[in-house]
């Protein structure tokens, strides 16, 4: 394909630049007035390791369970002869449109004390909320959809006539998940998961309703805000914004080895993307 | 080929959708008010920044009671530490700025160390501490008995399994009030048991940002919390009064209050003292007219303040007073000493 600009796209180039401006402007502040030996210093604090540590571990916890959880339901999604299939995609889809705020009040009532499931489990000393485990609810909430989303177009785009091909000489479902299915959509799938666990890492207005401590790094970051100002706030945003390159880095690799990217909606598959 | 594309496209509901579109924006292209700032003589802006826990109070009733004589009003409600943070880091430059603690402005605002981003403030208002309780917590029997006097609110606190929670000393005035007020309590009850109800002050059980803590009570997750009455007459929550001796809002107990003291974790020592509301004028302020118009209203509004649950006081001067507006002078009286 040659690479002569064409004035179609000189006119879109201009347009997305304009869009640019706020996408990575911000981004690019923050490496513009650096104060890389303070912030490291800052990071070397004891609260701000623990709130890294508080965060990594929670969001390792995370990802495993979106592994264990997300990857089967994105693969049930998009295999199996579900009744209102849409329906239950759209639902998984809810959440990562679901304001913070709004999800961290409504997992509040859901898992707090008094809440359908957090009191029967505070009978028996159990507390789900303002602990690990709050944070993990907390980011499964707006991550999770990340990872069953990536497995239903990861597995979407396996040729069904492997799998076909495979049933006819007698495969186990089990074994066609296992042998075709899951290999031929894994890069699509730990794409989807390295963004799922940035986004959880990252994830602050739930969290700080359903558990506020132990502060997690962006709780952490929030805290020194208020009670510091920027300068208490920039190296945990630093932080942040240093993993996130990482993960995005990270996913774009992922996706590399798939040769393809899908684009699934609620509404059907909308494209397929040759790379 | 082309044309026959567009004509098949014509007839189909995304034509009709796109058309209506068109139409529309049109007509609001005709009909839309003149851009800001183009003269109209009610369109005279003004933002104000104030503590969090004034939100009601602001938000339908001295905001809305303002705006009437001509202004457009626009509020934003911060944590008072974290509003002097965002004024001092230039990351907003409200008209006003109303705190809940004199100390925010002497500490963060005032001064060179400050770059003098305010020179004076007045006092507004006083607030006291009340135990808020929710009603359909299964403890609400016994908050109820306390609110009227019948059992000691520091045994009901002390009730195995009930939660309770308070404001953050590093991020909110009330956290460090409340820590305050139990000492307090400790020392007018003759009860060493009641400060150890808190534990650390930095309680991770205890401990929340004030909205979350509201969230918390309303929802029914916890059954009370440490509030400041305004707050709480803003959401109708049932509450208990404290005596005045270790409520924080009498300014004639000053030096009783003023035994108690709190370091905070970003640096200044704070001593006890009565709750007060301030206001000042930053020297950032764009609308400096407008401004002045507000505090003039705002210092005159104490019927309305105290419909709200807040108590007016004299209202002192702190800071440089030769640097307040000369219409304010008639409004505010004597010097304010921390």
């Amino acid at each position: 394909m040659s690479r002569s600009l064409k004035p179609t796209f000189l006119v879109f180039g201009l347009l997305g630049s304009f869009l640019l401006i706020d996408l990575v402007l911000p981004i690019a502040s923050l490496f513009l007035d650096a104060n890389w030996g303070g912030w490291l210093e800052a990071l070397k604090q004891v609260e701000a390791q623990q709130a890294l540590v508080i965060s990594l571990e929670a969001s390792a916890i995370s990802v495993m369970i979106m592994l264990l959880l997300g990857v089967p339901l994105g693969y049930l999604l998009a295999r199996a002869d579900l009744p209102l299939k849409r329906l239950w995609i759209s639902l998984v889809f809810l959440p990562m449109v679901v304001p913070d705020l709004a999800a961290g009040i409504l997992l509040l009532k859901t898992f707090g004390p008094y809440g359908i499931i957090g009191q029967p489990l505070d009978a028996r000393n159990i507390a789900l909320t303002n602990n690990l485990a709050g944070i993990v609810l907390a980011q499964l909430f707006v991550a999770a959809p990340f990872v069953v989303v990536s497995s239903l177009a990861g597995f979407a785009a396996v040729d069904p006539k492997l799998e076909m091909a495979a049933a006819t000489l007698g495969d186990s479902r089990w074994h066609i998940f296992r042998r075709i299915a899951l290999p031929l959509a894994w890069p699509g799938i730990a794409a989807g998961l390295t963004l799922a666990w940035i986004r959880a890492m990252g994830e602050f207005g739930s969290t700080l309703i359903v558990a506020y401590n132990p502060h997690s790094l962006p709780v952490y970051m929030w805290v020194k805000f208020e009670a510091e100002g920027l300068s208490g706030a920039l190296p945990a945003a630093f932080c942040l914004v240093a993993l996130a390159t990482c993960a995005v880095v990270a996913s774009m690799l992922f996706s590399r080895l798939t040769g393809f990217a899908d684009v699934v909606t609620p509404f059907g598959k909308a494209a397929t993307v040759e790379n | 080929m082309v044309s026959r594309n567009i004509k098949s496209v014509l007839g189909t509901p995304l034509a009709r959708a796109i058309k209506m579109m068109r139409l529309t924006i049109l007509l609001l292209l005709v009909i839309a008010p003149p851009a800001p700032g183009a003269g109209a003589s009610q369109d005279r802006p003004i933002s104000v920044l104030y503590a969090g826990s004034l939100a009601t109070v602001m938000e339908k009733g001295v905001g809305p009671a303002f705006a009437k004589t001509g202004y457009t009003y626009q509020g934003e409600a911060q944590g008072s530490l974290g509003a002097a943070q965002l004024i001092r880091g230039h990351l907003r430059t409200p008209d006003v700025f109303i705190s809940a603690d004199p100390l925010v402005n002497t500490n963060l605002l005032m001064g060179p160390q400050n770059g003098n981003a305010v020179k004076w403030f007045a006092v507004v208002a006083s607030s006291q501490l009340v135990i808020a309780y929710n009603p359909h917590s299964k403890f609400a029997k016994k908050f109820e008995e306390a609110a009227a006097n019948k059992v000691p609110w520091y045994e009901v606190l002390a009730t195995p399994g009930l939660r309770f929670g308070r404001g953050d000393p590093t991020i909110d005035p009330k956290g460090y009030r409340t820590l305050f007020m139990f000492n307090l309590a400790g020392r007018y009850y003759h009860r060493d048991d009641i400060p150890k109800l808190l534990g650390p002050p930095l309680n991770p059980d205890q401990v929340f940002p004030e909205v979350v803590l509201l969230a918390r009570v309303e929802s029914g997750q916890f059954d009370a919390g440490i509030f400041y009455k305004h707050e709480i007459i803003a959401r109708q929550l049932p509450y208990i009064s404290l005596p005045s001796e270790i409520n924080l809002s009498d300014p004639r107990f000053s030096s009783l209050y003023a035994q108690e003291t709190y370091t905070t974790s970003s640096g200044p020592q704070v001593s006890g003292a009565p709750i007060l509301f301030t206001v000042t004028i930053p020297e950032s302020a764009p609308h400096r007219e407008a401004a002045l118009a507000f505090v003039q209203f705002l210092l005159k509004s104490g019927e309305l303040l105290r419909k709200f649950g807040l108590e007016e006081v004299e209202h002192r001067v702190g800071g440089d007073a030769a640097q307040i507006p000369p219409g304010l002078r008639g409004l505010t009286s004597g010097v304010f000493k921390p």
